[in-house]
C-alpha cells in the first residue's frame, strides 16, 4: 500500500510540475473575443423566482432582445435578498455585455433601509442602460373579509396581519407606511415573493397583503380579492375604481420600476446596441400587449433619468421611514 | 380504535416487520466489515453534542426574540437543543450499537480518493480540467482499483475524451479547459 | 381533462420520449449496480440534466427514480445482492426461486408486478393529485410547518438506521439549512463572515457531497474485486398458475405501495417490507415464504414501484418532498426555475401532466425492456466497479462545478463528501440529513410566519384542524416506536398473555 501511495505521489507531483508551466486556460467553447456584440449567448440574471413580475418582464425583454440581436438571451433566476444576489452576478461579471440584468428600483431605493451598510447594493456599481416599466403596488384583502377601504381596517378591532413579498421590498414599505401612518395595529408576515403571498391571501391565511398589481389583478377582477388602495401618485389605469392612499388621507406613495443594467464600465456601443434593441422591443405589439396584460405602465426613459429617479426616491423613502419610525430591517 | 381485529392484525404485522428487519439486517451482515465498537459510538455522539452546543451558543448570539416576534436565533436554538438532547440520548443508548464500521487499512483508499478530489479542485482553474482529470483516472484505476496499466490508460483516455466531448461540445458548458 | 391529454402530447414529443428512455435505462442500470442509489445518481447527474429543457429534465430524473426500482430486482434475484434498499426483501424468495432454476419466473413476475403496481399508482395519482392541489389554499404556514415536521420525523424513524441517529442527522440537516441570510430580517447566521456562505449552502452541492461523493468514497473502501456468479436465467414468462397465484399479492401490493408512498418520509423501502409482511400474514401457507414463494417476490416488487410513483404526490401538489430522491427532484425543479407546490398544476400544466404521463410511458418501456435486457445487465455486473468509480467521481466534480462555475462549490461538496463517508462509517444515514436540509427553510419560515400570525401563541398550531391533525399524526409517529421498543423489551423479559397486552399498548 505504502509503495503504491508513494509512486502515486510521485506521478502527481511530476504531472503538476510539468503542467504548471502551461497557461492559457479558457472557459468558453467558441471564439467570443472581438467582433460584434453579442457574439455569444447572453445571460440575463433575474433576482426573483419564476412566475413573478420581475421574472416575466425579464423573460419578455429577453425574448425581444433575442429576436432583435440574433443571439440567445437566456434568463437565469438567482432569487434571494430582493435581487442582491442577481445584482452581484452582474457586478462581478466582465463588462462586455454578456451578463446583464433587468433590476428593480426597490433594491436600490428601499432595501438599503432594511439591511446592514455593507450589504447595500449601490446603483453606482452598475451602468444603467434605460428604464423599462413601472409596476404599482396594491393593498388587497380576501373578498370574504368585510373591509372595503383602509378606514375599514382601522375599525377591524383586531391586529391586522399583512403578507409582504419579502423583507426590504416596496410591498413591505407600502404596507408598513400605510399601517403606521394610519395608526392601525398590524403585523408583517414576510413570504418569499409574490406568488406565495398571494396563495396565502387567497387561502385567507393572512388578513391583507401588499402585492404588485400584475400579481393581484386577475383575482381582483374575478372577485376573490378586494383591492383597498393603490400607492401611485394618482389612480392607475388598470384599477380605475381603486382609490390611492393619498386620497384616503395617507401620505404613502410607493412604486416599483425596472430598468436594464450592465456591469460598470461596459462599452458605450454595447449599451447602445442593447438600448436600441430594447426600444425596438418596446414598439412591438407583443410587448405592449404584455404590458397591458400584466398591468405595467411603460417607463421607457434613458438611463440617467432612471438614476435621478432612484436617488430622489431613496431620499424620500428614507425620510418617511424616519418620520414614522419604521424598522424594515426587523421584519416583525 | 374501534375495530379490534385491525388492531390485532396491525400488531401482528408490526411483529413480522420487526422480524423482517432483523432478517434483513442479518442478510446484510455477512457483507459488512467488523463493527467499530463503543468508542466509535461515543465519539460520534460527542461530535454531534459539540455541534449542538456550538449551534446553541451562536444562536444565542443571533438574538432569540420572542414567540410573537421570533428572532433570527430562535429556530437554530430550538434545533441545537434538540441535537444536544438526542446526542445525550445516543450517549446513553448507543454504546451497544453495532452499526458502525471499523477503520482498516483499506480506509486509506478513500483518503487518497479525497486527496485526488482536492487536487482536482485546485488544479481545474489553473490547468483546465483535462490533465487533472486524466491524473485522477490514472490514480483511481491503477492505484485504487488495481487495474492493469493497459486498461488504466485506455479507460482514462476514453473517459477524459468522452467528458471533453460531452461538456464542451454536447452541453456547451463553460468548463475551464486547456486545449 | 384537456390538460391531462395535453400531457400525453408533451410526453410523446420525440425529444421527451428519448429523455424518458434514457432516464429509465440509467435508472435500471444503477438499480442493477449495487452502490449508487437513485438519489445519489440524480444528485450526480443534476447539473448536467438541468441544461436541457425543464420538462425533459424532470421526465428523465423521474425515470431514473422509478427505473431503479425495476433494476434493483435483478441483482436481488440473481445474486442475492439487493441493488436497491427497496428490493431487500425480494432477496428472500427471489434468490430461493433462482436456486430452484426459476430465476426467470421471479424476474418475470417482478416485472409484471412492478408494471401493474406503478400503473395503478399513476392512475390514482392522476385522479387524486388535482384534488390534493385543490386543498392547497387551506394550507397556511401552520399546516406547511406541521407537514414538514412530520416529514422530517417520518424519514428519520422509518429509514433503515437507528432512529436516534437518524433524528440527529435530520436535526443537523435543519441546522445546516439556517446557514446564510435569515429571510425575515436579513441578518447573517453561521456564515463566519464568509461571502460565499452568505447565500447559504446550495442544496445540490450538499446533496452531491453527502450522497454522491460520500458513496463513492465509501465504495472505494469496500467491495472491490468480488466475483459474483449470477444464476442462469431461463424462461422468463411466468406460467398461468404462477400468475394466478401472484395476482392477489400484486393487487394488495399496489394498494399498500400507493398509500405508504404518499406519506412524507414513507416510500419504497417501507412499502416493500409491509407488502411482504402482509402476504406472509394472509397466506395459508406462510412456511413457503423464504423458500421460493412467488407472492414473496410479487408483493414487494409491486409495492415498491407503486410507492415510488405515489411519492410524487406530495411533491407535485404541496411542494413537500417525501423522500431523498424526491428531494433531489425538488432541487432540480428549483434549479430549473420551477417552484414545486400548489401553483404548479395551474401554472405549469404541461410540466405536471407531462411528468405524470411520462410515467405511464416509462413503465411501459420498463416492462418491455427489462425482460430482454436482463442478459445485458447480467453482463454489466461483470464490469469491475474499479472502472466505474473514476467515471462517477469525475461526473460529480465537473458537474458540481458547472452549477455555479464555482470552485468553492467543489470544496463544499468534498467537505460534505467526507462527512457523508464518516457518517456511513459510524452508522448515520445521510438520507435524513439531506431531506431535512431541503425542508429546513420551509419548516423554519413557516413556523415563524405562523407564530407571527398567531401573535406568538403556539396553541394555534394545534387548534387549526388540518395542522392539528397532522401534529396528532406526528405524535403517534413519534411515540409508536418508543412504545414498540418498550413492548419488545417487556416481551423479552416476561411472557404474559401477549395478545391482550399488545392491544392495550396500541390503544
Amino acid at each position: 500500500m505504502r509503495k503504491q501511495t508513494l509512486s502515486l505521489a510521485a506521478v502527481a507531483s511530476t504531472a503538476a510540475l510539468a503542467l504548471s508551466a502551461c497557461g492559457g486556460v479558457s472557459t468558453t467553447t467558441g471564439g467570443d473575443d472581438g467582433g460584434e456584440y453579442p457574439s455569444r449567448s447572453v445571460e440575463m440574471y433575474v433576482g426573483a423566482d419564476p412566475g413573478g413580475s420581475s421574472d416575466l418582464i425579464s423573460r419578455q425583454i429577453a425574448t425581444g432582445l433575442t429576436e432583435e440581436l440574433g443571439e440567445t438571451f437566456s434568463v437565469l433566476n438567482r432569487s434571494g435578498s430582493n435581487g442582491a444576489l442577481a445584482a452581484a452576478e452582474v457586478q462581478q461579471a466582465e463588462p462586455d455585455g454578456n451578463v446583464i440584468s433587468v433590476q428593480n428600483a426597490s433594491l436600490f431605493a428601499i432595501t438599503p433601509l432594511a439591511v446592514a451598510e455593507d450589504e447595500v447594493t449601490n446603483i453606482d456599481d452598475f451602468d444603467v442602460v434605460g428604464g423599462v416599466s413601472r409596476d404599482d403596488y396594491v393593498l388587497v384583502t380576501n373578498a370574504e373579509n368585510p373591509w372595503k377601504s383602509i378606514d375599514d381596517l382601522k375599525g377591524a378591532g383586531k391586529k391586522i396581519t399583512y403578507g409582504t413579498t419579502g423583507v426590504g421590498t416596496g410591498a413591505q414599505l407600502a404596507c408598513a407606511l400605510t399601517y403606521e401612518s394610519g395608526a392601525i395595529d398590524s403585523e408583517a408576515v414576510p413570504f418569499d415573493g409574490g406568488a406565495p403571498a398571494l396563495t396565502a391571501l387567497l387561502g385567507n391565511q393572512v388578513d391583507t397583503a401588499c402585492l404588485q398589481t400584475g400579481e393581484a389583478i386577475e383575482n381582483i377582477e374575478n372577485g376573490k380579492l378586494t383591492a383597498l388602495s393603490v400607492f401611485a401618485p394618482e389612480r392607475i389605469e388598470f384599477l380605475p375604481d381603486v382609490p390611492t392612499a393619498t386620497e384616503q388621507g395617507l401620505d404613502v406613495e410607493v412604486y416599483q420600476y425596472r430598468f436594464m443594467t450592465t456591469p460598470k464600465g461596459t462599452p458605450q456601443d454595447v449599451k447602445d446596441t442593447i438600448w436600441e434593441a430594447m426600444q425596438a422591443t418596446f414598439e412591438t405589439e407583443d410587448y405592449q400587449a404584455f404590458n397591458e396584460q400584466n398591468s405595467l405602465t411603460p417607463m421607457e426613459i434613458p438611463g440617467d433619468e432612471v438614476v435621478d429617479a432612484l436617488e430622489s426616491d431613496k431620499q424620500r423613502y428614507a425620510d418617511l421611514v424616519e418620520e414614522y419610525d419604521i424598522d424594515l430591517g426587523d421584519a416583525s | 380504535m374501534s375495530d379490534e381485529r385491525t388492531t390485532a392484525r396491525r400488531a401482528g404485522e408490526g411483529d413480522i416487520l420487526a422480524e423482517l428487519e432483523a432478517e434483513v439486517a442479518h442478510e446484510l451482515e455477512e457483507q459488512r466489515p467488523p463493527a467499530g465498537g463503543p468508542t466509535y459510538q461515543v465519539v460520534a455522539a460527542l461530535v454531534t453534542l459539540a455541534v449542538g452546543l456550538v449551534g446553541a451558543v451562536l444562536a444565542q448570539g443571533y438574538g432569540l426574540g420572542s414567540l410573537s416576534r421570533p428572532g433570527p436565533g430562535l429556530w437554530p436554538m430550538v434545533v441545537s437543543v434538540v441535537i444536544v438532547v438526542l446526542s445525550l440520548a445516543l450517549l446513553l443508548v448507543g454504546r451497544g450499537l453495532d452499526d458502525s464500521e471499523r477503520f482498516s487499512r483499506a480506509s486509506v483508499l478513500p483518503l487518497v480518493g479525497v486527496a485526488t478530489f482536492i487536487a482536482l479542485a485546485f488544479l481545474i482553474p489553473t490547468l483546465g480540467f483535462e490533465l487533472p482529470a486524466l491524473g485522477l483516472c490514472v490514480v483511481w484505476l491503477r492505484f485504487l482499483g488495481g487495474e492493469s496499466w493497459r486498461s488504466t490508460i485506455v479507460v482514462s483516455l476514453g473517459t477524459v475524451a468522452a467528458f471533453y466531448a460531452l461538456f464542451l461540445y454536447g452541453l456547451r458548458i463553460p468548463l475551464p479547459h486547456l486545449f | 381533462m384537456d390538460a391531462f391529454l395535453d400531457g400525453f402530447s408533451v410526453v410523446t414529443q420525440p425529444g421527451n420520449l428519448l429523455y424518458c428512455l434514457i432516464g429509465v435505462l440509467i435508472g435500471m442500470l444503477i438499480g442493477v449496480l449495487p452502490g449508487l442509489g437513485p438519489a445519489a445518481t440524480m444528485a450526480i447527474l443534476l447539473p448536467i440534466v438541468v441544461t436541457v429543457d425543464p420538462v425533459a429534465a424532470v421526465i428523465m430524473l423521474a425515470g431514473i427514480y422509478y427505473g431503479a426500482q425495476y433494476g434493483g430486482t435483478i441483482t436481488s434475484v440473481l445474486l442475492r445482492l439487493p441493488g436497491e434498499a427497496s428490493s431487500v426483501v425480494t432477496v428472500f424468495d427471489g434468490f430461493a426461486l433462482a436456486k430452484q432454476g426459476k430465476a426467470g419466473t421471479a424476474l418475470g413476475i417482478a416485472a409484471v408486478g412492478s408494471f401493474v403496481g406503478a400503473t395503478v399508482s399513476i392512475v390514482a395519482l392522476s385522479l387524486t393529485a388535482p384534488i390534493v392541489a385543490g386543498w392547497a389554499l387551506d394550507f397556511g404556514p401552520a399546516e406547511y410547518a406541521a407537514l414538514a415536521l412530520l416529514g422530517v420525523l417520518l424519514i428519520a424513524t422509518i429509514g433503515s438506521g437507528h432512529p436516534v441517529k437518524a433524528l440527529i442527522a435530520a436535526s443537523i440537516g435543519l441546522l445546516l439549512a439556517t446557514v446564510g441570510r435569515d429571510s425575515f430580517n436579513n441578518s447573517q447566521r453561521f456564515t463566519f463572515d464568509s461571502l460565499q456562505l452568505a447565500d447559504g449552502l446550495d442544496f445540490v452541492v450538499v446533496a452531491m457531497g453527502l450522497f454522491g461523493v460520500g458513496e463513492i468514497l465509501y465504495n472505494l473502501e469496500e467491495r472491490h474485486g468480488k466475483v459474483h456468479v449470477p444464476a442462469a436465467v431461463a424462461n422468463i414468462w411466468p406460467s398461468r398458475k404462477e400468475l394466478k397465484q401472484a395476482t392477489p399479492a400484486i393487487g394488495r401490493g399496489s394498494l399498500i405501495g400507493f398509500f405508504l408512498g404518499v406519506l412524507p418520509g414513507g416510500g419504497a423501502v417501507m412499502a416493500s417490507l409491509a407488502a411482504y409482511a402482509t402476504e406472509k400474514r394472509v397466506s395459508k401457507t406462510p412456511e413457503r415464504f423464504g423458500r421460493g414463494a412467488i407472492e414473496g417476490v410479487a408483493a414487494p416488487e409491486t409495492a415498491n414501484n407503486a410507492a415510488a410513483t405515489s411519492s410524487f404526490i406530495p411533491l407535485l401538489t404541496l411542494g413537500i418532498p417525501a423522500n431523498a430522491s424526491m428531494g433531489m427532484l425538488f432541487a432540480a425543479l428549483l434549479v430549473l426555475g420551477i417552484t414545486p407546490g400548489p401553483q404548479l398544476l395551474e401554472e405549469r400544466p404541461d410540466l405536471f401532466w407531462g411528468v405524470v404521463n411520462s410515467m405511464y410511458i416509462g413503465n411501459l418501456l420498463l416492462l418491455v425492456l427489462s425482460l430482454p435486457l436482463v442478459g445485458i445487465f447480467v453482463r454489466i455486473l461483470r464490469v469491475r466497479p474499479a472502472i466505474l468509480a473514476p467515471i462517477t467521481a469525475l461526473i460529480t466534480i465537473l458537474g458540481v462545478y458547472t452549477i455555479n462555475n464555482s470552485v468553492f462549490d467543489i470544496f463544499v461538496m468534498i467537505a460534505f463528501g467526507i462527512l457523508g463517508y464518516l457518517m456511513k462509517k459510524v452508522g448515520f444515514e445521510p438520507g435524513p440529513m439531506v431531506l431535512a436540509f431541503v425542508l429546513g427553510a420551509l419548516l423554519e419560515n413557516n413556523v415563524r410566519r405562523a407564530l407571527l400570525i398567531f401573535e406568538g401563541d403556539p396553541t394555534g398550531f394545534v387548534t387549526r384542524p388540518i395542522s392539528g391533525t397532522i401534529l396528532a399524526l406526528f405524535l403517534v409517529a413519534a411515540v409508536f416506536p418508543v412504545v414498540q421498543a418498550v413492548r419488545r423489551r417487556r416481551a423479552a423479559t416476561t411472557v404474559p398473555d401477549e395478545t391482550t397486552q399488545r392491544e392495550d399498548v396500541l390503544r
